[in-house]
């Protein structure tokens, strides 16, 4: 069990440096939000669901699990937002040079 | 109410201090939300977007590593477009769930919403597949509503 809970905490630590990585390289800031919702969806879903094994079954496991909820119905509404009011104040998506 | 028995649960304490706040928060939340429309049971229905929720999952974990390979690639070979999106959906529950599936796949975020017209900001060319199925699937679930759009 602590085993298997170590292993889902480094995959989303893993995923949450993909992220970082992603912020940084990624050109503008559309394509950056998706590298910001990777470290969301799945990042912070694997390290929870870590979490939650390393607690074992309980009310704290319980909470995690709310937190997860509640991440997952977030997560979409303040990425949607972004980018609306990126969209919005005029901002243009980054091409390539080449199209 | 229901909110306070929630607070309880969570908060696992039982000092005056703390049932006093739960109490205070629980009946403002309620408060602050009581204009909205009331919550309607239809059981076929949220089953049937429970059944979907798994497909998503696995589509959300195969576009993640599709994601995280194409930004450890040393190219950077992503193509940034906009997808103008036009849904078949008759349903403002389902372009909703449509959006918030796009957007919560990483690599596609719905940038507008205007009916059942979506403009998605994809990473890859790929994305518009995903798309696609999601839609059929959404308009699956909803197929035995009646239609308010």
């Amino acid at each position: 069990m602590n085993m298997l809970s170590i292993i889902f905490i480094v995959a989303g630590l893993f995923f949450m440096i993909v992220a970082a990585i992603g912020v940084i390289r990624l050109p503008d800031v559309f394509s950056r939000s998706h590298a910001a919702s990777l470290a969301d969806s799945l990042g912070a879903f694997l390290m929870l669901v870590g979490i939650a094994l390393h607690e074992g079954l309980g009310i704290n496991m319980l909470k995690i699990l709310v937190v997860l909820a509640l991440l997952y119905i977030l997560n979409p509404v303040i990425a949607h937002a972004t980018i609306r009011a990126a969209l919005r104040s005029g901002l243009k998506p980054w091409q390539k040079e080449t199209s | 109410m229901a909110l306070f028995v929630f607070w309880i649960m969570l908060s696992a304490s039982f000092e005056w201090t703390h049932l006093g706040l739960g109490l205070i928060f629980s009946f403002a939340a309620a408060w602050l939300n009581s204009g909205h429309s009331p919550f309607v049971p239809k059981f076929r229905l949220w089953l049937r977007i429970l059944l979907y929720l798994p497909w998503l999952f696995y589509k959300i974990i195969q576009s993640s590593l599709n994601l995280s390979k194409l930004i450890l690639h040393p190219a950077l070979p992503i193509a940034p477009h906009m997808i103008s999106v036009e849904s078949k959906l008759r349903h403002h529950a389902a372009v909703v769930l449509l959006g918030n599936s796009i957007t919560l796949t990483p690599g596609t975020i719905t940038a507008e919403v205007d009916r059942n017209n979506l403009i998605v900001h994809a990473m890859d060319k790929s994305d518009e597949i995903v798309i696609k199925q999601m839609e059929s699937k959404i308009a699956d679930i909803f197929k035995d509503e009646e239609p308010d759009l």
